[in-house]
């Protein structure tokens, strides 16, 4: 068997970490990756240290946190360094034949950096993150079966569980415990169509034949009904690497850039705000090869910014010095003690210019810039006492919300050095989207 | 650390398996057909450009 393992990529953009069995849903709607689960490593609070897509993305393939490469928006006027690490890019140098199966580099050239092939079906569509699971799975597993140089690395890109949630047909019925999905009296939804997003979904994927979908449980059955068909998905995958042969010297991770609001917090089916029900995402592994204890659960704090450092050192690679993440190979080998960060941080800039500070306990949140929702520029949660983060208690802790906004900016300045910036790149950037937010609401 | 209320699964309450085959569907009786047509989709991407969403 070749030394060096196959690697999979699985991003599955905007899934929930707690609308999947194994992270204690309680619908049915993930078999197929909770008995992927059983069979690897799954990490319990991984969080992304920015969000929406094209900075986590770039997290996940730099290792490094926003505020060292600098991409803190989606769409923002931000370019990544030329010389900033990039995962393909230094797989393909230690002799990896890459490939993704994705349409980011459309967006942000970066995102092309590495990659020997790279196969986009989502051409196919008007809007990119129509591709279905089916559509990137027959091209997958189509070049796997053809590809003459192992070990590969291969990025997977899946959206079905992004907007718009346009599930297939013959799942209508599931997850919906009934009521009347467009009942022109509620108006439970309304407030969405304040948002340039919430409105173009109304135009559109809302759109009945029934009238408009109004009920709230009902969206969320589609969001459901789409990640019952990733699942499928993820079950096609793993059936073909076993049948090329290809399954125990393969190391498959699937994980999330972030995850998803429903109704949580005003944020209306998106992906923004600062609370967990976004920023913490799934991570399972799966490497027969690699000596994982089959349904292992790790519950430290990790970061998407070790992922690269991992699968460097998977790959038997020296890593790159100027890494925020830390591999956590040892760990899941079974080689170390289970350990993490007892705090973690993250950013964003795109509806609102925000971070976070999160410890076990407690949730901080400091705004850059006023949000348009009215919230406070600073909140505080405590997480255990109210999980969902819906009692702001900074007025009540000022002591504690002074403490954490003087570590967080400490550790702000600190990084900003270490990558040489003059300026705080998420006050630099700005919310990038709010402008055209304020004119939708007129 | 979650987000919302779990939810939950009444000891009567059936959830409904994915269809043997892609005819069948589970009971949708009452519920809309989704109709995204190639326009809207089109609307999607002219609305997401405004955003700056994408290019």
């Amino acid at each position: 068997m070749q030394e060096k393992p196959n690697i999979i990529l699985i991003s599955a953009d905007s899934l929930r970490a707690n609308h999947l069995g194994c992270y204690g849903y309680q619908l049915p709607i993930s078999p197929n990756i909770d008995k992927f689960a059983g069979q690897g490593a799954l990490f319990e609070k991984v969080f992304a240290p920015g969000i929406p897509t094209q900075p986590s993305h770039t997290t996940i393939f730099t290792g490094q946190h926003p505020v060292t490469h600098g991409i803190v928006a989606h769409g923002g006027k931000a370019k990544l360094g030329r010389m900033t690490p990039f995962l393909p890019e230094i797989l393909l140098g230690e002799g990896y034949t890459t490939c993704a199966v994705d349409t980011l580099f459309r967006e942000r050239i970066w995102f092309g950096r590495g990659y020997e092939y790279i196969i986009d079906p989502s051409l196919h569509h008007l809007f990119y993150a129509s591709v279905t699971q089916e559509e990137l799975n027959d091209r997958a597993i189509q070049w796997m079966t053809t590809v003459k140089k192992q070990p590969f690395f291969m990025f997977i890109h899946y959206w079905d569980v992004h907007y718009p949630y346009v599930p297939p047909d013959r799942m209508r019925g599931m997850f919906y415990k009934g009521g009347n999905p467009t009942d022109p009296n509620n108006h439970e939804l309304d407030e969405w169509w304040d948002h340039p997003v919430g409105a173009m979904a109304r135009d559109t994927w809302l759109r009945t034949s029934n009238g408009l979908i109004t009920d709230p449980n009902y969206v969320t059955a589609l969001y459901d009904r789409e990640l019952r068909y990733l699942d499928e998905g993820i079950a096609a995958l793993s059936d073909s690497l076993e049948k090329l042969g290809l399954a125990e010297n393969t190391m498959v991770v699937l994980l999330a850039d972030h995850g998803e609001s429903m109704t949580d917090h005003r944020i209306f089916y998106d992906h923004y705000g600062l609370h967990d029900c976004v920023v913490q995402v799934p991570m399972i592994i799966r490497w027969p090869a690699g000596n994982l204890k089959a349904g292992t659960r790790f519950a430290p704090f990790r970061q998407l910014f070790d992922v690269a450092p991992t699968l460097l050192e998977a790959a038997g690679s020296d890593l790159p010095e100027d890494l925020d993440g830390k591999s956590f190979l040892p760990q899941l080998k079974g080689e170390a003690e289970p350990s993490g960060y007892d705090r973690v941080i993250g950013c964003e800039s795109t509806w609102q210019s925000k971070y976070y500070l999160r410890t076990d306990r407690y949730k901080f949140i400091l705004a850059r810039y006023p949000d348009l929702m009215g919230n406070p520029d600073r909140e505080l949660f405590d997480l255990q006492a109210d999980p969902g983060e819906n009692h702001n208690i900074a007025a009540s802790e000022p002591q504690l919300v002074a403490e954490m906004e003087k570590e967080l900016e400490a550790w702000i300045a600190e990084k900003m050095e270490a990558a040489g910036r003059t300026e705080d790149p998420v006050t630099k950037e700005g919310p990038v989207a709010v402008e055209i937010w304020e004119q939708h609401r007129g | 650390m979650e987000q919302e209320p779990q939810k939950k699964v009444a000891p009567d309450a059936a959830v409904p398996e994915p269809p043997a085959s892609p005819g069948s569907t589970p009971d949708a009786s009452g519920e809309p057909e989704q109709d995204l047509r190639p326009e809207d989709e089109a609307l999607v991407v002219e609305r997401l450009r405004e955003l700056g969403y994408i290019e």
